[in-house]
């Protein structure tokens, strides 16, 4: 909504009000301000006046004029199509330099003298108004020839954009912004008052109006006999700042009504409604195809659809003959709740109307005839014609401590009362004890107590109530979902502590891509229906494309050595949400630097499982085949965490490293409601030494490891506490074979452990090797 | 005699003046043979020769432990000389990892609010009408639903546009007094250069008996947040519009890079917006079927606060696992 100051000064008095000081009185009553603009003519720019105006005798586009400037006439050629003698302009002077920069010198045009410039309204800074110089009138006010056009508060005028919620329907008007104002600064109103005309040709003998069925829209009608309507400059220039488009003069003049008083107005040729050569036009109330309100003739034919747009069959487009002009209102929220159901094409006032616009329309109308009477020699035809609903007063009842609780803080029972009644509210049938409150038609988005409490507070201005503690009863706010939390912000920790770099994706990626690599994505009957790109049209099933991707930019930007980690949302093909913790590291191990030569080592299976371990803790590692087509065939594991599977880590496929443009690359995703996060409890130790012993095991190549640790775990003596491989040979000499060297950590709780005892428990678990796995030393 | 003192002065290294040590105190050494010369001597003269050797021989181990410690010294001086590196070489960056400053930005505020005892509360990505829209007084037909461009999917679900399905949640499933906090994710049709599909909210809500909870405590507490998080800001309320608050204020800071002077970032005005909030609408009670209560809601976006607090420019590039960007938060 864009206001400017002496539009608005039209509907309220600001003197002595700066225009910063009423753009803090917007933010504070919560009508926000977007922008401010001052339109500043420079100096020695003045009206002047066209005495005579002749052709260039060498030149066929400019004319040789002379300019009454007050103290002077001047010569000054101008190229302008509309330049003629009679004309009041403006007139940049020698001397000025206009907001473009250029300066006004005497100069020679074509070999004739030009002391000076008459100017379009672009030229000094004001809104383009279309071609050619502006054509000043009565419109703007006294002025004297000569005077700096800067006086004239028409053209000195600040223009304030308002950004309005969507509940102030009310405020789409300079008239609606002028009474939130009116509240705001304690100051009345100027009501329009309409002039009476004395015309004696009534409105019936040319119109009729007629409903096919009951509808919840108000209508009212006046029509006019048009002749020589020209629009004034002020109205122009006005239309020209809050960049409405306009077609014709009449169009232009409803619209500057609408934007004045907020009543929704349209002009209609009447001959639209007319038959044959018969005078009276029949407009009839009824419904489109598809249950729309709308005006029609009695054949049928379309004029406009109600508070959404006219058909430009129905559209005046010429300043002369009789003209319907209509005012109508249909409540916001039955027009948008048709609009959500089934939606049609919209004019502009739509905006209006579906926000809630003006339902006085008396006021709008007569102050739109007004101002054709007055800038054309038209003649209005008495009376009006009218169909309206009865309107159901909204009241609200609310007692000073109700409104004190919720605001948490007294408010003066007399300062209520003013602010409710410059808003245009009734309170008039108030008790002592209460207060009774007429909701005003125009306000749509008042319906309850806590509306009401917020007009005063608007208006009382927050910043003016003093904040207070909330007095809370002790209660212990510490639960499941704050653990998770404080879980996930725990692991991230010890992720960026291993050298990991969080990132934060979208849980968006391709499906195409997705289902390449064999991932399961959403089911197409669950799709997403309107995703906002291509290559984000489906619910992630992984975190790991995305690290991919993400890896990939790294090295572009010339990193050798990409460590990332995300912890987030992914979706099974029925959107079922669920948390994974995902990692990649790619390239080189650590930084380049002076210890590793610059040539730091890649990074490698065993490197990488020992940062996930520092991270969830102990993991074991056993054989696994992926679901999807990341993993390198041959170095791909289950993660196991305390026996359970908790998920997936693997070298990347060569095909994908390449695509990808990474060196090795390694991956891994967990599933992180898995991973257990819950007091330890110890256990006691033994305080006796442990041992170790080294065995080495002649087995086949291609036996796992995996196989030879479950026989190992199932058969050893408790004292055997811990085993791990150390070392794994192969030659010529074994063949098929190879040599895997196991250390045992074994341990007694009850006693230090002798010779005997460590062969004992060696010899069990050689014995098991053999008959199980056919297996035992060299 | 004389000799060894200066012999002992003058040795050059340990392993030299452990030979002086065997020629003078060992059982072949001067001293030996010196007092082994005694037996020959009268013996009025034994007292006074006893006397002078013993006086040498203490002397001379004087000299020579005081010659051991010092040439000990030497020796491990040039041992850790041939150590000796150039430390200024092994400036180095840091291996560690960093984690994001959206995450970062929003465990600061969960902090805050749990300490002020908010239960944090985490709801789910794909919601429903109801809970989405609804229940939070956003009929189908109204106009606030054009704010929030809504991804659906093809079962009528969609993805949340905000935190607020999670107090709904909440409410359903618990009995008030409520205090809490919603963090996560929440998703809007836009993407330009302020605009992310995906970005953060946090939201909080607080519900007591009717006539207990007034906008001062809401305006003390986001007062108490803002300064927390910003330092010391001027901090403005404006009256504004949410369909689920009612009286409802965004709230503004005084601008972080200027000092409220005006610049580029507040658009010249002096004052960011951080914040919206307000008393919970009776609508949104009702639609939880709450009788004779009264709240404050507040609401606000992660990302814008991150942006402030790192003074990050592009929105965009905190979605892209950009190491350059990250590194900067090690």
């Amino acid at each position: 909504m864009i206001v400017t100051k002496s539009w608005l000064h039209e509907w309220i008095d600001l003197d002595g009000i700066t225009t910063q000081e009423l753009a803090k009185t917007f933010n504070a009553i919560g009508l926000e301000v977007d922008r401010i603009h001052e339109y500043r003519v420079p100096a020695k720019i003045v009206f002047g006046k066209v005495l005579e105006c002749e052709k260039h005798p060498n030149a066929d586009k400019l004319n040789i004029c002379q300019v009454d400037i007050g103290s002077c006439v001047r010569q000054i050629v101008c190229g302008a199509s509309n330049v003629r003698a009679g004309l009041t302009v403006v007139v940049a002077t020698i001397g000025a330099v206009m907001p473009s920069g250029l300066a006004i010198k005497p100069v020679k045009l074509r070999g004739v003298d030009s002391e000076g410039m008459i100017c379009s309204a672009s030229e000094i800074g004001l809104p383009d108004l279309g071609k050619g110089i502006m054509e000043l009138d009565e419109s703007i006010g006294t002025f004297t020839l000569g005077q700096e056009v800067n006086d004239n508060p028409i053209f000195n005028d600040d223009l304030i954009e308002i950004e309005l919620t969507a509940n102030r329907g009310d405020c789409l008007s300079i008239r609606g912004v002028a009474r939130d104002l009116s509240a705001a600064f304690d100051r009345p109103i100027r009501e329009y008052e309409k002039t009476d005309n004395d015309e004696k040709r009534g409105i019936g003998r040319i119109l009729s109006l007629t409903h096919e069925k009951a509808l919840d829209v108000n209508l009212r009608y006046k029509a006019i006999d048009l002749k020589e309507l020209t629009l004034p400059f002020i109205m122009k220039l006005r239309l020209g700042q809050i960049e409405d488009t306009r077609k014709c003069d009449v169009e232009a003049l409803t619209l500057y009504v609408t934007h004045s008083t907020g009543v929704i107005l349209r002009a209609y040729k009447h001959e639209f409604f007319t038959k044959n050569d018969e005078i009276m036009a029949k407009v009839i109330l009824g419904e489109d195809n598809k249950d729309y309100a709308c005006i029609k003739a009695e054949d049928g034919r379309i004029a406009s659809t109600v508070g959404i747009i006219q058909k430009d069959e129905s559209k005046v487009l010429q300043n002369e003959g009789i003209i319907l002009l209509e005012a109508s209102y249909i409540p916001p929220d039955i027009i948008s709740k048709k609009m959500a159901d089934k939606k049609i094409e919209a004019g502009p006032m739509f905006y209006k109307t579906s926000r809630g616009s003006e339902p006085e329309l008396e006021g709008g109308l007569s102050y739109c005839i007004d101002l054709i009477e007055f800038n054309s020699v038209s003649s209005t035809f008495s009376g009006s014609i009218e169909l309206s609903n009865s309107f159901k007063e909204k009241i609200v009842i609310i007692t000073k401590e109700e409104i004190d609780a919720i605001i948490g803080a007294k408010i003066d029972k007399l300062v209520i009362t003013k602010i409710l009644k410059n808003l245009g509210f009734d309170v008039s049938k108030s008790s002592t004890d209460k207060f009774v409150i007429t909701v005003p038609q125009f306000r749509h988005d008042i319906v309850n107590k806590q509306d009401i409490v917020e007009e005063i507070v608007r208006m009382v201005g927050i910043d003016n109530i003093p904040s207070k503690a909330f007095m809370l009863k002790e209660d212990n706010r510490l639960e499941d979902n704050y653990f998770a939390y404080k879980k996930r912000s725990i692991f991230r920790h010890r992720c960026a502590q291993s050298g990991f770099f969080e990132s934060v994706h979208f849980v968006f990626d391709e499906k195409k891509v997705l289902e390449s690599y064999g991932f399961e994505t959403t089911k197409k009957e669950l799709e997403l229906l309107n995703p906002i790109v291509q290559t984000l049209d489906t619910l992630r099933p992984t975190l790991l494309t995305g690290l991919l991707k993400a890896a990939s930019a790294n090295v572009k930007n010339g990193y050798a050595s990409v460590k990332l980690f995300e912890i987030g949302s992914v979706f099974t093909p029925l959107r079922e949400e669920s948390y994974k913790m995902s990692f990649l590291f790619s390239g080189d191990k650590e930084n380049e630097n002076f210890a590793n030569g610059g040539k730091p080592e890649k990074m490698d299976f065993a490197y990488f499982v020992q940062k996930i371990a520092d991270i969830v803790g102990d993991v074991e590692l056993r054989e696994y085949e992926t679901k999807h087509s990341l993993s390198h065939t041959y170095q791909t594991a289950e993660v196991f965490l305390q026996g359970e599977s908790i998920g997936e880590l693997f070298r990347v496929h060569p095909e994908v490293e390449k695509a990808y443009d990474l060196e090795q690359t390694f991956m891994c995703e967990l599933d992180f409601t898995k991973i257990p996060y819950a007091l330890k409890t110890a256990e006691q130790a033994s305080k006796y030494q442990a041992s170790f012993r080294d065995l080495s095991i002649i087995m086949p190549k291609d036996m796992s490891y995996e196989k030879v640790k479950n026989v190992i775990d199932a058969n050893a003596l408790k004292e055997v506490i811990r085993f791990y491989p150390v070392d794994k040979y192969s030659d010529e000499s074994l063949g098929e074979n190879m040599s895997l060297s196991l250390r045992f950590v074994l341990q007694s709780d009850d006693k230090t452990l002798q010779e005997e005892d460590i062969t004992g428990a060696m010899d069990t678990i050689l014995n098991a090797l053999n008959s199980e796995l056919g297996i035992g030393l060299r | 005699m004389k000799e060894w003192y200066d012999k002992i002065k003058q040795a050059q290294s340990v392993e030299n003046l452990e030979d002086i040590r065997i020629a003078v105190f060992g059982k072949k050494g001067v001293l030996a043979a010196e007092f082994a010369k005694m037996k020959d001597a009268a013996n009025e003269q034994k007292a006074q020769i006893a006397k002078d050797l013993n006086m040498h021989k203490s002397a001379l181990m004087n000299e020579f432990t005081a010659k051991k410690i010092a040439l000990q010294t030497q020796a491990l001086q040039r041992a850790m000389k041939e150590e000796a590196i150039d430390v200024s070489m092994f400036s180095t960056k840091s291996s560690a990892g960093a984690l994001h400053p959206v995450m970062e930005t929003m465990d600061r505020i969960v902090e805050y609010f749990s300490s002020m005892n908010f239960a944090v509360k985490t709801g789910q990505i794909v919601e429903d009408d109801f809970h989405n829209f609804e229940a939070l007084n956003l009929p189908k037909y109204h106009p606030a639903r054009d704010m929030q461009d809504t991804f659906y999917f093809k079962d009528e679900m969609l993805l949340r546009t905000h935190t607020s399905p999670v107090q709904i949640r909440t409410m359903l499933e618990s009995k008030p007094p409520i205090r809490m906090i919603a963090p996560g994710a929440v998703f809007r049709r836009d993407y330009d250069l302020t605009h992310t599909p995906m970005f953060h909210q946090i939201e909080g809500l607080l519900v007591d008996e009717e006539g207990k909870v007034s906008f001062a405590n809401l305006k003390f507490i986001l007062e108490d947040f803002l300064k927390y998080m910003f330092g010391d800001v001027d901090v403005r309320f404006r009256p504004s519009f949410f369909p689920f608050t009612e009286p409802s204020a965004e709230v503004d800071i005084s601008c972080v890079f200027c000092k409220g002077e005006g610049c580029r970032v507040c658009s010249h005005t002096g004052w960011l917006e951080v914040l919206g909030c307000g008393i919970v609408d009776p609508n949104v009670f009702e639609a939880v079927e709450y009788k004779n209560v009264s709240g404050y809601a507040f609401g606000l976006g992660v990302e814008r606060f991150a942006m402030l607090i790192h003074q990050i420019g592009d929105l965009r590039s905190l979605f892209e696992g950009d190491i350059k960007l990250l590194e900067q938060f090690q």
